[in-house]
């Protein structure tokens, strides 16, 4: 695979969120705004590519039967740094986003990237994998953050998009509104990938019916 | 056995040092963090009372057994050595769990300097307007006479507070808060 | 030092009104993930609980007479899922052994326990909220019982949209996401009940 492939393959094929389902907890908890969805995209991409550095150049060093542990220990520490420096720099950030901010650590997609990738691939490429994933990640919680601000809060990044008439509909920044939202854009996805492989299959079919009568 | 013992300390190797990379970090960062926290509760205290210079905690004087559980905490504000404010932390109960927020009273005015909501749990949107300052501002330069009282038409006395809109509960729990304040600064500091 | 009061008002809390899952977002994974079956949806669940009480009690200890004892309380996370995930292994060496019938219900839910963001994340907030022993002993199996709640009354439904007639594009997960935003909803209507 190219490397520039190796980076795209995140952000819309194999989107960790949209794609692969993975990382429900924080898109559900932070999207409220469009600040915290990018805060935790960026804390999410530090930690993933601080991890996936490490753990790749480790691979060949540790030992199989304790990969997992090793892993973990790993990822937690970065996940404390990041913690910390969020912590110093960005206060107001740190205090929306949490306790989501440790559970970073029991992100499945992290740990996930580490078995699958890192441990199996060269520094390079899985820098590049660490950048497309963490990138993807935050475009998704961008797009579900956007749906929500918007119409619970009428803002965008804290700014008002409508009038001073607009009624927010509340319930899109309280819990059901991040099932609703998600649960949308997955029916959305899953409707374009259909109509897509209906093209290609009508495609299919007229090539193939040009060739017979061409015969 | 062997094998066993060189994955322990494998284990521990990589532990130690995630250890000291850890503690580096927090060298690093804690005095950022320690100065920020600071900061940041002088600028909440300066919210509620503009003059805090010097403000001493004496919740252990002030603070006994009769109190009642809302009071939690007496800051008085100092002007060399007289009094001049007092500034109350005071955890009510609202519509989904505790409010904690900060109340500021001047002694020479008897009047409400303001009031700070620092957390809350309340509905998003609804009740958590309460930390949004067009809330707040109405509790400014209430006189202490009289316990605060919440309404839901424009206030007509000077001791009553217009009600958030859909978040009168909220809303009441705020004054129940202020009012526990108001009756200890009235008991303790205008005498 | 047992306030019996507060206690209900954790429990409570916990279950209906901070439902873990529909309110608080914690276990979202296993939420979707094992929730298509009830004999499924019950196994997790009693797995869930049984770990998030041992793992909150086990986590306050380690860091009252750990932690900040020694005054590194910046080692929390990583110790927290240390703990937690060598107590998911325990468990489930002690299970195997001595109860074979237990194992046989609980065995595969264990491992999937170790990244279930619920048991760290209440281990968390239970340091977070400077709850006693008492009051995290009973908000980590309130915990564990809010999860079960959620999980067992969403199975049964998704069993039910089995024979439901789907848009083609709503099928799988976005019609269970949308199951869950409707539950969301009712849960709502606790709130405000302590």
């Amino acid at each position: 695979m190219s490397l520039w492939k190796e980076f795209t393959k995140g952000v819309l094929r194999e989107n960790p969120l949209f794609v692969l389902v993975l990382g429900m907890c924080p898109s559900l908890a932070i999207t409220t705004s469009v600040a915290n969805g990018i805060g935790m995209g960026v804390a999410f991409t530090g930690v993933l590519l601080a991890s996936n550095i490490v753990i790749s150049m480790l691979r060949k060093v540790i030992p199989n039967s304790i990969r997992i542990p090793s892993y973990i220990v790993i990822i937690a520490t970065f996940v404390t740094m990041v913690e910390m420096l969020l912590h110093a720099y960005s206060p107001a950030l740190f205090k929306s986003l949490g306790v989501f901010i440790p559970l970073i650590v029991v992100n499945c997609i992290i740990l996930g990237r580490a078995e699958a990738f890192a441990s199996k691939n060269g520094l390079t490429r899985s820098i590049l994998d660490a950048l497309g994933m963490g990138l993807g990640f935050t475009f998704a919680l961008v797009t579900i953050s956007t749906f929500r601000e918007v119409l619970g809060a009428g803002t965008f990044l804290g700014m008002p998009v409508f009038g001073d008439s607009f009624q927010s509909a509340l319930i899109m920044i309280l819990p059901p509104g991040a099932f609703i939202t998600l649960g949308c854009i997955l029916a959305f996805i899953n409707k374009m990938q259909s109509m897509k492989a209906a093209k290609r299959t009508m495609v299919g079919q007229q090539v193939a019916q040009q060739q017979l009568s061409s015969n | 056995m062997r094998n066993t013992l060189k994955l322990g300390l494998f284990l521990l190797l990589i532990a130690g040092i995630a250890g000291l990379g850890i503690a580096y970090v927090n060298e690093l960062t804690q005095p950022l963090i320690a100065a920020q926290q600071e900061e940041e509760q002088l600028a909440s205290l300066k919210e509620v009372y503009a003059e805090a210079e010097n403000v001493v905690d004496e919740s252990e004087q002030y603070l006994d057994e009769n109190t009642g559980s809302i009071v939690t905490q007496v800051k008085v504000a100092y002007q060399g050595d007289d009094p001049v404010g007092v500034i109350y932390l005071v955890e009510p109960d609202g519509y989904s769990g505790k409010i904690q927020l900060m109340a500021g009273f001047d002694i020479a005015t008897k009047k409400m300097t303001g009031i700070k909501v620092l957390s809350q749990t309340e509905t998003p949107g609804l009740g958590s307007n309460a930390q949004e300052s067009f809330f707040t501002e109405r509790f400014k330069g209430k006189t202490v006479e009289k316990p605060l009282e919440i309404v839901k038409k424009e206030p007509v006395d000077d001791n009553q507070v217009l009600a958030i809109t859909s978040a009168t509960i909220t809303s009441k729990a705020v004054a129940n808060g202020v009012n526990a304040a108001r009756e200890h600064f009235m008991e303790n500091f205008l005498q | 030092m047992l306030d019996l009061h507060e206690i209900i008002f954790i429990v409570i809390g916990a279950i209906f009104v901070n439902n873990i899952v529909l309110a608080q977002f914690l276990g979202c994974c296993p939420f979707l993930g094992v929730s298509k079956k009830l004999s499924s949806a019950i196994g997790m669940g009693m797995a869930v609980t049984f770990v998030l009480t041992l793992a909150s009690v086990i986590t306050w200890l380690v860091q009252v007479y750990l932690l900040e004892r020694f005054d590194i309380g910046y080692l929390q996370t990583i110790a927290f899922i240390l703990v937690i995930a060598s107590l998911v292994q325990f468990v489930e060496m002690v299970i195997k052994k001595h109860s074979p019938d237990l194992y046989k219900a609980l065995g595969v839910y264990l491992p999937l326990i170790t990244t279930n963001c619920a048991v760290l994340g209440v281990a968390i907030i239970n340091i977070q909220k400077s709850y006693g022993f008492i009051n995290t002993l009973f908000n980590g199996f309130a915990n564990g019982l809010s999860f079960t709640l959620a999980l067992i009354l969403f199975a049964g439904i998704r069993e039910r949209l089995e024979d439901a007639d789907i848009p083609k594009s709503m099928q799988g997960t976005p019609i269970a996401l949308i199951t869950a935003a409707l539950m969301s909803i009712a849960f709502l209507g606790f709130s405000g009940l302590i």
